[in-house]
């Protein structure tokens, strides 16, 4: 045989038991690929064990509060649930980026991915998983509430909640950032609260306005100050 | 432009002229200079010296705060080149962060993902090449946990290597590394000598002697850039042996045949030795710490 020929059949060979041989995906990056995300995408979501696990506790508490909510105590029972609905996906945020959500965060940063691409794909998976799991926790608690009109009230403060963290995780560390804008909106609430009288008084025409305001002014703050995102620093 | 078509390479040429940083109140880098291109360039230095900051200047993820920086002309503070830095970029951080559950095929994937490599058809072949070169295409099955510390180190570099850098930053890639999986890494790199700019930080000086420049680095400062042969050379007639210890505070250490070999000026009729990098290199620390 030529050697030639010797040669391509062996790259080829190799090519073909490289396809045979190559992993395939575990289960969650499978049934993310399965619902339409593509695979490189899929495979920077799964890259960070920390965020599955914790988000996923969260994910599953704030369940159990959306379909225990006190039938009795009529919209102000969605309150609990209302109240925490955004902060799930600031938690899933703050867990998606740094040295401590993603052990090869250095590495990583050496790359031509862009930092601010990299956490807001994950954002993204994180923002849109919350919304269709407490979407239908949602339906369900404010029909038991009688307060139909209030099931997605939690979504425009969830935009301005990750907004914010993202801005601020321009400055602090993920998980700083993260707390400060979780103890805000609970102080936001709270103090709306107090002031109105009216327990749901935050996620009122002019509660929604202001959410909406802040995640507008996260992102482009975020956008702004996107370097922040791929260099190591405080924030890593 | 394919990636295959982009991934021809030359090695990087780096410029940095009066590089300073300051980390917190110290200045961990002051005023360093360097033209490399091409071949394995060795950072020796005490820890602190700057060795890692440095590195992390040149993989860009850490702004210099003074001092021009170029990679192949290109300049880091600025995002569009940085980005283009970054294609031609391999780094292997002193921890390389691989998660334990993780499974070896898929670290390596991950970051070829991040490398731009969209292709999962791509990616799967250059994950088994760069496997296949760093010995570990066997195990792309296998969790990390189930790596002993040299594979982990070596699926570190799997990690750099994937894309065909042309520049490759190495922070420590031997430490903690048995002698056979020392010599396995050292091949690797050396097999990158002419086609890539190659930094690489150590502590051992017998790794150091096979690079093809050293830079040594303490407080910040380069205090020796040139060739192995150059910094043993810079001992010459300052290193000798003799029976028993010296009498004044020279650096001196008992060897196998029970002689003493010391460094620094050497008494009238000394028995003077040929010197090594080793000699060079505490002959260097020793001025820049005011001993000896």
């Amino acid at each position: 045989m030529h050697p030639t020929d010797q040669a391509r059949i062996d790259r080829n060979w190799r090519a073909i038991t490289i396809e045979i041989d190559a992993p395939r995906p575990g289960r969650f990056e499978a049934l993310l690929r399965r619902i339409g995300l593509p695979a490189h995408l899929s495979r920077l979501v799964v890259a960070t064990p920390a965020l599955r696990r914790s988000w996923f506790v969260a994910t599953g508490l704030v369940m159990v509060l959306g379909l225990t909510v006190d039938a009795q105590a009529g919209r102000a029972g969605l309150l609990p649930l209302l109240l925490l609905a955004p902060l799930l996906p600031v938690m899933g945020v703050s867990l998606a980026y740094g040295l401590e959500a993603d052990p090869a965060h250095e590495a990583s940063l050496a790359t031509p991915m862009s930092g601010l691409r990299l956490v807001l794909t994950r954002a993204a998976t994180v923002v849109a998983f919350s919304a269709v799991v407490l979407g239908v926790v949602s339906l369900i608690g404010s029909s038991r509430a009688a307060a139909p009109m209030m099931a997605f009230s939690w979504l425009l403060p969830a935009l301005g909640t990750t907004a914010a963290t993202l801005a601020l995780m321009t400055v602090f560390a993920p998980r700083r950032a993260a707390v400060l804008v979780g103890v805000a909106w609970v102080v936001v609430v709270l103090m709306a609260r107090g002031a109105s009288g009216d327990p749901l008084a935050a996620f009122g025409l002019v509660g929604q306005m202001g959410m909406s305001l802040v995640a507008v002014v996260g992102v482009a703050l975020a956008f702004v100050r996107r370097e922040h995102f791929d260099l190591l620093g405080i924030r890593s | 432009m394919t990636y295959f078509a982009r991934s021809a390479t030359m090695p990087a040429q780096v410029l940095a002229f009066g590089l300073t940083k300051r980390l917190g109140a110290s200045e961990v880098l002051r005023g360093v200079d360097i033209s490399a291109q091409r071949g394995v360039i060795t950072l020796l230095g005490p820890n602190g010296a700057g060795k890692t900051t440095l590195l992390r200047c040149l993989a860009t993820i850490s702004a210099v705060d003074s001092g021009s920086l170029l990679i192949d002309g290109l300049d880091p503070a600025h995002e569009t080149d940085r980005v283009e830095i970054r294609r031609r970029l391999g780094y292997l951080p002193q921890r390389p962060g691989i998660a334990a559950s993780a499974r070896v095929f898929d670290v390596v994937d991950y970051v070829a993902v991040l490398k731009e490599i969209g292709d999962e058809r791509v990616r799967r072949h250059l994950a088994y090449d760069v496997l296949d070169r760093v010995g570990l295409a066997d195990r792309a099955h296998d969790r990390v946990a189930d790596l002993s510390g040299g594979m982990v180190q070596r699926l570190g570099l799997a990690q750099a290597l994937i894309g065909h850098p042309s520049l490759l930053l190495l922070d420590e890639p031997s430490a903690g590394l048995d002698p056979d999986e020392r010599f396995r890494l050292r091949e690797i790199v050396a097999e990158r000598r002419h086609s890539t700019t190659v930094f690489q930080s150590t502590h051992l000086i017998d790794e150091a002697a096979l690079s093809d420049q050293i830079l040594v680095l303490d407080g910040g400062r380069l205090r020796f850039v040139g060739t192995p042969q150059a910094l043993a050379e810079s001992a010459r007639g300052r290193a000798w042996t003799q029976p028993g210890p010296p009498a004044s505070g020279r650096a001196h250490w008992k060897q196998a045949d029970g002689r003493y070999r010391c460094l620094g000026d050497p008494p009238p009729h000394a028995q003077l030795t040929e010197p090594t990098v080793e000699d060079g290199y505490l002959l260097l620390r020793a001025a820049s710490t005011g001993s000896g």
